[in-house]
Protein backbone atom coordinates (compact mmCIF):
# COMPACT_ATOMS: atom_id res chain seq x y z
CA UNK A 1 0.00 0.00 0.00
CA UNK A 2 1.18 3.64 -0.47
CA UNK A 3 2.23 5.41 2.04
CA UNK A 4 0.19 8.87 2.29
CA UNK A 5 2.76 11.41 1.54
CA UNK A 6 0.41 14.70 2.85
CA UNK A 7 -1.69 13.47 5.64
CA UNK A 8 -2.99 16.82 6.80
CA UNK A 9 -4.42 17.05 3.45
CA UNK A 10 -7.65 15.79 3.94
CA UNK A 11 -8.21 17.80 7.48
CA UNK A 12 -7.32 20.99 5.69
CA UNK A 13 -9.62 19.90 2.89
CA UNK A 14 -12.65 19.24 5.40
CA UNK A 15 -11.80 22.70 7.06
CA UNK A 16 -12.13 24.49 3.58
CA UNK A 17 -15.32 22.83 2.94
CA UNK A 18 -16.46 23.94 6.33
CA UNK A 19 -15.60 27.31 5.89
CA UNK A 20 -17.06 27.17 2.33
CA UNK A 21 -20.45 26.36 3.75
CA UNK A 22 -20.11 28.78 6.85
CA UNK A 23 -19.01 31.84 4.13
CA UNK A 24 -22.31 30.54 1.83
CA UNK A 25 -24.41 31.37 4.81
CA UNK A 26 -22.87 34.36 5.04
CA UNK A 27 -23.39 35.27 1.93
CA UNK A 28 -20.17 36.38 1.03
CA UNK A 29 -19.36 33.16 -1.60
CA UNK A 30 -21.10 34.54 -4.55
CA UNK A 31 -18.39 35.47 -6.94
CA UNK A 32 -16.97 31.95 -6.50
CA UNK A 33 -20.67 30.10 -6.80
CA UNK A 34 -21.07 32.52 -9.84
CA UNK A 35 -17.44 31.48 -11.52
CA UNK A 36 -18.08 27.44 -11.19
CA UNK A 37 -21.54 27.97 -12.96
CA UNK A 38 -19.83 30.05 -15.62
CA UNK A 39 -18.19 27.52 -16.13
CA UNK A 40 -20.70 24.41 -15.59
CA UNK A 41 -23.85 25.97 -16.98
CA UNK A 42 -22.15 25.72 -20.71
CA UNK A 43 -21.50 21.96 -19.92
CA UNK A 44 -25.26 21.49 -18.15
CA UNK A 45 -26.83 23.09 -21.21
CA UNK A 46 -24.78 20.87 -24.17
CA UNK A 47 -25.24 17.58 -22.22
CA UNK A 48 -28.76 18.41 -21.62
CA UNK A 49 -29.17 18.89 -25.39
CA UNK A 50 -27.17 15.94 -26.03
CA UNK A 51 -29.60 13.75 -24.14
CA UNK A 52 -32.60 15.32 -25.57
CA UNK A 53 -31.46 14.33 -28.99
CA UNK A 54 -30.42 11.23 -28.09
CA UNK A 55 -33.81 10.63 -26.51
CA UNK A 56 -35.54 11.81 -29.57
CA UNK A 57 -33.39 9.58 -32.04
CA UNK A 58 -34.64 6.12 -29.55
CA UNK A 59 -37.88 6.72 -30.92
CA UNK A 60 -37.66 4.66 -34.14
CA UNK A 61 -41.23 3.99 -34.88
CA UNK A 62 -42.19 7.19 -36.91
CA UNK A 63 -45.90 6.79 -36.77
CA UNK A 64 -45.79 6.07 -32.80
CA UNK A 65 -43.54 9.28 -32.39
CA UNK A 66 -45.98 11.22 -34.38
CA UNK A 67 -49.18 9.56 -32.23
CA UNK A 68 -46.91 10.61 -29.63
CA UNK A 69 -46.65 14.33 -30.79
CA UNK A 70 -50.56 14.86 -31.55
CA UNK A 71 -51.22 13.57 -28.17
CA UNK A 72 -48.77 15.78 -26.47
CA UNK A 73 -50.47 19.06 -28.52
CA UNK A 74 -53.69 17.87 -27.69
CA UNK A 75 -53.05 17.43 -23.96
CA UNK A 76 -51.42 21.11 -24.13
CA UNK A 77 -54.27 22.37 -25.94
CA UNK A 78 -56.33 20.57 -23.14
CA UNK A 79 -54.05 22.37 -20.52
CA UNK A 80 -54.19 25.37 -22.17
CA UNK A 81 -57.80 25.14 -21.82
CA UNK A 82 -58.09 24.02 -18.42
CA UNK A 83 -55.86 26.95 -17.11
CA UNK A 84 -57.70 29.36 -19.57
CA UNK A 85 -61.30 28.04 -17.99
CA UNK A 86 -59.86 28.70 -14.20
CA UNK A 87 -58.71 31.99 -15.55
CA UNK A 88 -61.87 32.92 -16.43
CA UNK A 89 -63.55 31.87 -13.20
CA UNK A 90 -61.08 33.59 -11.60
CA UNK A 91 -61.81 37.07 -13.52
CA UNK A 92 -65.68 36.16 -12.66
CA UNK A 93 -64.74 35.72 -9.27
CA UNK A 94 -63.44 39.16 -8.89
CA UNK A 95 -65.90 40.99 -11.14
CA UNK A 96 -68.09 39.95 -8.61
CA UNK A 97 -66.14 41.07 -5.74
CA UNK A 98 -65.46 44.35 -7.90
CA UNK A 99 -69.28 45.05 -8.13
CA UNK A 100 -70.03 44.31 -4.48
CA UNK A 101 -67.55 46.75 -3.82
CA UNK A 102 -69.13 49.16 -6.20
CA UNK A 103 -72.19 48.23 -4.72
CA UNK A 104 -70.65 49.14 -1.24
CA UNK A 105 -69.55 52.92 -2.72
CA UNK A 106 -73.47 53.52 -3.77
CA UNK A 107 -75.00 52.71 -0.93
CA UNK A 108 -72.70 55.12 0.97
CA UNK A 109 -72.15 58.30 -1.31
CA UNK A 110 -70.56 59.85 1.63
CA UNK A 111 -67.56 58.49 1.51
CA UNK A 112 -64.69 58.81 0.34
CA UNK A 113 -63.33 55.25 -0.99
CA UNK A 114 -59.74 55.04 -2.88
CA UNK A 115 -59.62 51.91 -5.09
CA UNK A 116 -56.51 49.32 -4.45
CA UNK A 117 -55.71 46.62 -5.34
CA UNK A 118 -53.76 44.35 -2.91
CA UNK A 119 -50.77 43.34 -4.54
CA UNK A 120 -49.16 44.46 -8.48
CA UNK A 121 -49.95 41.96 -11.21
CA UNK A 122 -46.48 41.23 -13.35
CA UNK A 123 -47.57 41.15 -16.54
CA UNK A 124 -45.82 42.04 -19.80
CA UNK A 125 -42.76 40.11 -21.50
CA UNK A 126 -41.17 37.12 -19.00
CA UNK A 127 -37.69 35.69 -19.44
CA UNK A 128 -38.35 32.11 -21.16
CA UNK A 129 -35.93 29.71 -19.13
CA UNK A 130 -35.71 26.36 -20.36
CA UNK A 131 -35.46 23.27 -17.42
CA UNK A 132 -32.04 21.60 -17.89
CA UNK A 133 -31.45 19.83 -15.11
CA UNK A 134 -32.20 19.15 -11.30
CA UNK A 135 -30.69 19.76 -8.36
CA UNK A 136 -28.07 17.18 -7.33
CA UNK A 137 -28.79 17.20 -3.74
CA UNK A 138 -32.04 14.68 -3.61
CA UNK A 139 -33.05 15.75 -0.52
CA UNK A 140 -34.67 19.45 -2.29
CA UNK A 141 -36.91 19.68 -5.33
CA UNK A 142 -35.34 22.67 -7.35
CA UNK A 143 -35.14 22.95 -10.76
CA UNK A 144 -31.97 24.67 -12.92
CA UNK A 145 -33.73 26.67 -15.86
CA UNK A 146 -30.78 28.16 -18.42
CA UNK A 147 -31.69 31.92 -17.72
CA UNK A 148 -29.63 33.55 -15.03
CA UNK A 149 -28.77 37.34 -13.71
CA UNK A 150 -27.86 38.56 -16.80
CA UNK A 151 -31.26 38.35 -17.99
CA UNK A 152 -32.83 39.96 -15.23
CA UNK A 153 -34.00 37.18 -12.92
CA UNK A 154 -33.44 37.65 -9.02
CA UNK A 155 -34.10 35.46 -6.02
CA UNK A 156 -37.65 35.12 -4.77
CA UNK A 157 -39.00 36.01 -8.67
CA UNK A 158 -42.02 33.97 -9.05
CA UNK A 159 -41.66 30.91 -11.77
CA UNK A 160 -44.93 29.36 -14.08
CA UNK A 161 -46.17 27.56 -16.87
CA UNK A 162 -47.52 29.68 -19.93
CA UNK A 163 -50.88 29.10 -18.41
CA UNK A 164 -50.35 30.63 -14.73
CA UNK A 165 -49.61 27.49 -12.86
CA UNK A 166 -47.30 28.21 -10.38
CA UNK A 167 -44.07 26.29 -10.50
CA UNK A 168 -41.99 27.40 -7.68
CA UNK A 169 -39.73 31.03 -7.09
CA UNK A 170 -36.19 31.54 -7.75
CA UNK A 171 -33.95 30.16 -5.01
CA UNK A 172 -30.57 31.25 -6.27
CA UNK A 173 -29.50 32.55 -9.02
CA UNK A 174 -25.93 32.46 -11.47
CA UNK A 175 -25.06 34.04 -14.64
CA UNK A 176 -26.90 31.41 -16.79
CA UNK A 177 -28.39 29.57 -14.26
CA UNK A 178 -31.09 30.04 -11.69
CA UNK A 179 -32.70 27.20 -9.34
CA UNK A 180 -35.99 26.82 -8.96
CA UNK A 181 -37.87 25.37 -5.45
CA UNK A 182 -40.51 23.97 -6.35
CA UNK A 183 -44.39 24.55 -4.67
CA UNK A 184 -44.13 21.08 -3.24
CA UNK A 185 -40.69 21.24 -1.81
CA UNK A 186 -41.48 21.08 2.29
CA UNK A 187 -39.67 24.80 2.48
CA UNK A 188 -42.27 26.15 0.65
CA UNK A 189 -45.09 28.39 2.03
CA UNK A 190 -47.93 30.26 -0.40
CA UNK A 191 -50.72 32.06 0.82
CA UNK A 192 -53.72 30.88 -1.00
CA UNK A 193 -57.32 30.57 -1.39
CA UNK A 194 -60.32 28.86 -2.58
CA UNK A 195 -61.22 30.18 -6.15
CA UNK A 196 -64.81 30.83 -5.98
CA UNK A 197 -65.62 30.30 -2.25
CA UNK A 198 -62.61 33.05 -0.97
CA UNK A 199 -61.50 30.50 1.38
CA UNK A 200 -58.27 31.34 2.79
CA UNK A 201 -54.87 28.74 3.95
CA UNK A 202 -51.43 28.26 3.26
CA UNK A 203 -50.19 25.84 0.37
CA UNK A 204 -47.19 23.85 1.54
CA UNK A 205 -44.94 21.11 0.00
CA UNK A 206 -44.37 17.72 2.00
CA UNK A 207 -41.61 15.34 1.99
CA UNK A 208 -43.13 12.79 -0.29
CA UNK A 209 -43.66 15.60 -3.03
CA UNK A 210 -47.35 16.30 -2.22
CA UNK A 211 -49.43 19.69 -2.20
CA UNK A 212 -51.20 20.45 1.20
CA UNK A 213 -53.24 23.12 1.89
CA UNK A 214 -53.65 24.08 5.47
CA UNK A 215 -54.44 26.78 8.24
CA UNK A 216 -58.21 26.52 6.58
CA UNK A 217 -60.67 27.36 9.61
CA UNK A 218 -62.87 24.27 10.60
CA UNK A 219 -66.15 26.03 9.72
CA UNK A 220 -65.31 26.56 6.42
CA UNK A 221 -67.07 24.27 3.71
CA UNK A 222 -65.16 23.43 1.36
CA UNK A 223 -65.61 20.69 -1.78
CA UNK A 224 -63.34 18.76 -3.58
CA UNK A 225 -62.44 19.99 -7.60
CA UNK A 226 -62.37 23.64 -6.25
CA UNK A 227 -59.43 25.61 -7.79
CA UNK A 228 -56.83 26.92 -5.22
CA UNK A 229 -54.92 30.48 -6.23
CA UNK A 230 -52.14 32.14 -4.87
CA UNK A 231 -53.87 34.77 -2.49
CA UNK A 232 -51.15 37.74 -2.36
CA UNK A 233 -51.10 37.97 1.22
CA UNK A 234 -47.80 38.90 2.22
CA UNK A 235 -46.84 40.59 -1.02
CA UNK A 236 -44.60 37.65 -2.39
CA UNK A 237 -46.14 36.59 -5.08
CA UNK A 238 -49.30 38.01 -7.45
CA UNK A 239 -52.54 37.08 -7.09
CA UNK A 240 -54.14 34.50 -8.69
CA UNK A 241 -51.65 31.98 -9.69
CA UNK A 242 -52.68 28.47 -10.18
CA UNK A 243 -51.49 26.03 -7.13
CA UNK A 244 -54.03 22.99 -8.05
CA UNK A 245 -57.46 21.81 -7.31
CA UNK A 246 -58.78 19.96 -4.23
CA UNK A 247 -58.65 16.29 -4.15
CA UNK A 248 -58.93 15.25 -0.58
CA UNK A 249 -60.36 16.93 2.75
CA UNK A 250 -59.51 15.55 5.89
CA UNK A 251 -60.36 17.55 9.19
CA UNK A 252 -60.30 15.69 12.85
CA UNK A 253 -62.26 17.21 15.59
CA UNK A 254 -59.83 18.12 18.25
CA UNK A 255 -57.52 19.74 14.92
CA UNK A 256 -57.28 23.65 14.85
CA UNK A 257 -57.43 23.84 10.90
CA UNK A 258 -58.67 21.54 8.31
CA UNK A 259 -56.39 20.25 5.89
CA UNK A 260 -56.20 19.34 2.28
CA UNK A 261 -54.72 17.87 0.17
CA UNK A 262 -54.50 19.34 -3.68
CA UNK A 263 -53.94 17.64 -7.18
CA UNK A 264 -51.38 20.10 -8.49
CA UNK A 265 -52.14 21.97 -11.30
CA UNK A 266 -48.72 20.62 -13.71
CA UNK A 267 -46.70 17.66 -13.66
CA UNK A 268 -43.18 18.59 -12.12
CA UNK A 269 -41.17 16.07 -13.90
CA UNK A 270 -42.46 17.12 -17.11
CA UNK A 271 -41.53 20.82 -17.22
CA UNK A 272 -39.53 21.64 -20.09
CA UNK A 273 -39.90 25.50 -20.28
CA UNK A 274 -41.18 28.02 -17.64
CA UNK A 275 -41.68 31.87 -17.51
CA UNK A 276 -40.36 33.99 -14.82
CA UNK A 277 -42.53 36.97 -13.71
CA UNK A 278 -39.83 39.50 -13.14
CA UNK A 279 -41.59 42.92 -13.09
CA UNK A 280 -43.65 42.07 -10.32
CA UNK A 281 -42.82 44.29 -7.11
CA UNK A 282 -43.57 42.72 -3.60
CA UNK A 283 -44.61 45.90 -1.73
CA UNK A 284 -41.97 47.89 0.36
CA UNK A 285 -42.60 46.65 3.61
CA UNK A 286 -39.78 48.69 5.02
CA UNK A 287 -42.52 52.02 4.44
CA UNK A 288 -44.57 50.72 7.07
CA UNK A 289 -42.17 50.37 9.49
CA UNK A 290 -41.67 54.11 10.14
CA UNK A 291 -45.57 54.75 10.33
CA UNK A 292 -47.36 53.97 13.50
CA UNK B 1 -1.97 13.78 -8.60
CA UNK B 2 -5.03 12.55 -11.09
CA UNK B 3 -6.71 16.02 -11.21
CA UNK B 4 -6.08 16.32 -14.56
CA UNK B 5 -8.42 13.65 -15.37
CA UNK B 6 -10.93 13.66 -12.00
CA UNK B 7 -11.79 17.10 -12.74
CA UNK B 8 -13.27 16.47 -16.25
CA UNK B 9 -14.54 13.17 -14.84
CA UNK B 10 -16.17 14.83 -11.63
CA UNK B 11 -17.67 17.27 -13.94
CA UNK B 12 -19.59 15.05 -16.07
CA UNK B 13 -20.68 12.61 -13.31
CA UNK B 14 -21.83 16.16 -11.35
CA UNK B 15 -23.56 17.39 -15.03
CA UNK B 16 -24.93 13.50 -15.81
CA UNK B 17 -26.60 13.33 -11.67
CA UNK B 18 -28.25 16.56 -12.68
CA UNK B 19 -29.50 16.67 -16.38
CA UNK B 20 -29.87 12.91 -16.27
CA UNK B 21 -29.59 11.06 -13.01
CA UNK B 22 -31.85 12.88 -11.37
CA UNK B 23 -34.73 12.52 -13.78
CA UNK B 24 -34.72 9.03 -14.13
CA UNK B 25 -35.92 6.50 -11.25
CA UNK B 26 -34.26 3.03 -11.36
CA UNK B 27 -35.98 0.60 -9.25
CA UNK B 28 -37.51 3.13 -7.26
CA UNK B 29 -34.23 5.21 -6.49
CA UNK B 30 -31.70 6.84 -7.50
CA UNK B 31 -27.94 6.49 -8.30
CA UNK B 32 -25.11 8.70 -6.67
CA UNK B 33 -22.82 9.03 -9.56
CA UNK B 34 -20.08 11.50 -7.45
CA UNK B 35 -20.24 9.91 -4.79
CA UNK B 36 -19.43 6.51 -6.31
CA UNK B 37 -16.75 7.63 -8.21
CA UNK B 38 -15.33 9.61 -4.93
CA UNK B 39 -15.42 5.95 -2.81
CA UNK B 40 -14.31 4.41 -5.71
CA UNK B 41 -11.24 6.23 -5.91
CA UNK B 42 -10.40 6.75 -2.09
CA UNK B 43 -10.64 2.42 -2.07
CA UNK B 44 -7.72 2.63 -5.32
CA UNK B 45 -6.08 5.28 -4.06
CA UNK B 46 -6.11 6.20 -0.69
CA UNK B 47 -7.22 9.00 1.62
CA UNK B 48 -5.12 12.12 0.52
CA UNK B 49 -6.59 11.63 -3.33
CA UNK B 50 -9.78 10.30 -2.25
CA UNK B 51 -10.15 13.19 0.02
CA UNK B 52 -9.30 15.37 -3.32
CA UNK B 53 -11.95 13.86 -5.51
CA UNK B 54 -14.36 14.43 -3.10
CA UNK B 55 -13.69 18.10 -2.66
CA UNK B 56 -13.46 18.65 -6.30
CA UNK B 57 -16.72 16.46 -6.79
CA UNK B 58 -18.45 18.45 -3.90
CA UNK B 59 -17.65 21.94 -5.63
CA UNK B 60 -19.42 20.92 -9.10
CA UNK B 61 -22.26 19.59 -7.22
CA UNK B 62 -22.66 22.29 -4.70
CA UNK B 63 -22.62 24.05 -8.44
CA UNK B 64 -25.57 22.31 -9.47
CA UNK B 65 -27.22 22.16 -6.27
CA UNK B 66 -29.75 25.38 -4.99
CA UNK B 67 -28.78 24.23 -1.10
CA UNK B 68 -26.12 26.09 0.39
CA UNK B 69 -22.71 25.70 -1.25
CA UNK B 70 -20.44 23.76 0.67
CA UNK B 71 -22.85 20.63 1.82
CA UNK B 72 -21.90 18.44 -1.20
CA UNK B 73 -17.76 19.17 -0.39
CA UNK B 74 -18.16 18.62 2.87
CA UNK B 75 -19.81 15.36 2.57
CA UNK B 76 -17.39 14.13 -0.68
CA UNK B 77 -14.54 15.20 1.31
CA UNK B 78 -15.23 13.25 4.40
CA UNK B 79 -16.52 10.08 2.52
CA UNK B 80 -13.20 10.10 0.39
CA UNK B 81 -11.21 10.29 3.18
CA UNK B 82 -12.92 7.52 5.30
CA UNK B 83 -13.14 5.37 2.42
CA UNK B 84 -9.29 5.71 1.82
CA UNK B 85 -8.35 4.97 5.37
CA UNK B 86 -5.59 1.97 5.73
CA UNK B 87 -7.86 0.03 7.96
CA UNK B 88 -10.49 -0.51 4.81
CA UNK B 89 -7.37 -2.52 3.03
CA UNK B 90 -7.95 -5.29 6.15
CA UNK B 91 -11.38 -5.86 5.36
CA UNK B 92 -10.76 -8.15 1.95
CA UNK B 93 -9.63 -8.97 -1.18
CA UNK B 94 -10.68 -5.85 -3.61
CA UNK B 95 -13.94 -7.19 -4.41
CA UNK B 96 -15.29 -7.54 -0.69
CA UNK B 97 -13.78 -3.83 0.04
CA UNK B 98 -15.57 -2.47 -3.28
CA UNK B 99 -19.00 -3.88 -2.34
CA UNK B 100 -18.79 -2.65 1.36
CA UNK B 101 -17.59 0.16 0.91
CA UNK B 102 -19.79 1.33 -2.06
CA UNK B 103 -22.69 0.64 -0.02
CA UNK B 104 -21.29 1.81 3.51
CA UNK B 105 -19.84 5.19 1.65
CA UNK B 106 -23.36 5.99 0.78
CA UNK B 107 -25.03 5.00 3.85
CA UNK B 108 -22.54 7.54 5.50
CA UNK B 109 -22.56 10.24 2.92
CA UNK B 110 -25.92 10.92 2.76
CA UNK B 111 -26.08 10.54 6.64
CA UNK B 112 -23.20 13.12 7.00
CA UNK B 113 -25.53 15.41 4.08
CA UNK B 114 -28.91 14.70 6.14
CA UNK B 115 -26.71 15.96 9.17
CA UNK B 116 -25.45 18.61 7.81
CA UNK B 117 -28.50 19.97 6.02
CA UNK B 118 -30.54 19.14 9.48
CA UNK B 119 -27.25 21.45 11.33
CA UNK B 120 -28.09 24.71 8.73
CA UNK B 121 -31.60 24.65 9.53
CA UNK B 122 -33.22 22.45 6.34
CA UNK B 123 -35.92 20.03 7.43
CA UNK B 124 -34.65 16.65 7.64
CA UNK B 125 -37.33 13.75 8.12
CA UNK B 126 -34.79 11.15 8.50
CA UNK B 127 -36.98 8.03 8.44
CA UNK B 128 -38.39 9.20 4.78
CA UNK B 129 -35.64 10.26 3.14
CA UNK B 130 -34.08 7.07 4.79
CA UNK B 131 -36.79 4.08 2.84
CA UNK B 132 -36.83 6.66 -0.39
CA UNK B 133 -33.01 7.83 -1.05
CA UNK B 134 -30.87 6.13 0.73
CA UNK B 135 -31.42 2.50 0.68
CA UNK B 136 -32.29 2.76 -2.86
CA UNK B 137 -28.77 4.93 -3.62
CA UNK B 138 -26.96 2.63 -1.57
CA UNK B 139 -28.17 -0.51 -3.69
CA UNK B 140 -27.93 0.96 -6.25
CA UNK B 141 -25.00 1.89 -6.03
CA UNK B 142 -23.43 -1.33 -5.16
CA UNK B 143 -24.51 -2.95 -8.29
CA UNK B 144 -22.54 -0.28 -10.19
CA UNK B 145 -19.56 -0.13 -8.26
CA UNK B 146 -18.09 -2.56 -10.56
CA UNK B 147 -18.13 -0.65 -13.49
CA UNK B 148 -16.99 2.56 -11.94
CA UNK B 149 -13.81 0.42 -10.43
CA UNK B 150 -13.18 -0.99 -13.69
CA UNK B 151 -12.92 3.00 -15.59
CA UNK B 152 -11.17 4.10 -12.65
CA UNK B 153 -8.48 1.21 -12.64
CA UNK B 154 -7.79 1.89 -16.25
CA UNK B 155 -7.18 5.91 -14.99
CA UNK B 156 -5.32 4.31 -12.25
CA UNK B 157 -2.89 2.38 -14.48
CA UNK B 158 -2.19 5.14 -16.63
CA UNK B 159 -0.87 7.14 -14.02
CA UNK B 160 0.70 5.20 -11.78
CA UNK B 161 4.66 5.47 -11.49
CA UNK B 162 6.22 2.53 -13.65
CA UNK B 163 6.77 -1.12 -11.68
CA UNK B 164 3.97 0.14 -9.42
CA UNK B 165 1.25 -2.65 -8.70
CA UNK B 166 -2.34 -2.80 -7.79
CA UNK B 167 -3.45 -3.39 -4.13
Amino acid sequence: MKRESSPWLPWVLLVVALLLLSLHEAGALTHIENVLSYVLSPLERGVATVLDTMGTLTQTARDVRELQQQVTQLQQQNDALIQENIRLRQYEAENQEYRAQLNFARKNPTYSLVGADIINYGCSIYPCGKVVGQDTNPYLRDLLIDVGSRDGIAIGMPVVTGGAAMVGRIAWVAPHLAYVRLINDPQSHIAAMLQQSRITGMVVGTDDGRLIMTEILPDEKISKGETVISSAVGGLLPRGLILGQIAEIAHQESALFQEATLRPALDFRRLETVLVITDFNPPDFQELQGNP
Amino acid sequence: MSLYFGIPILMLAAVLQSVWLEQSLIFGGRPDLPLLLVVTWAIIRGANEGATWGFVGGLFCDTLSGGSFGLWTFTLTAVGFLAGQSWVHALGPTVIRLALMSALGTLVGHALLLGAMAIVGYPVNWLYDLQTVIIPATLLNLVLSPFTFRLLVWFHQRTLPRGSMLG
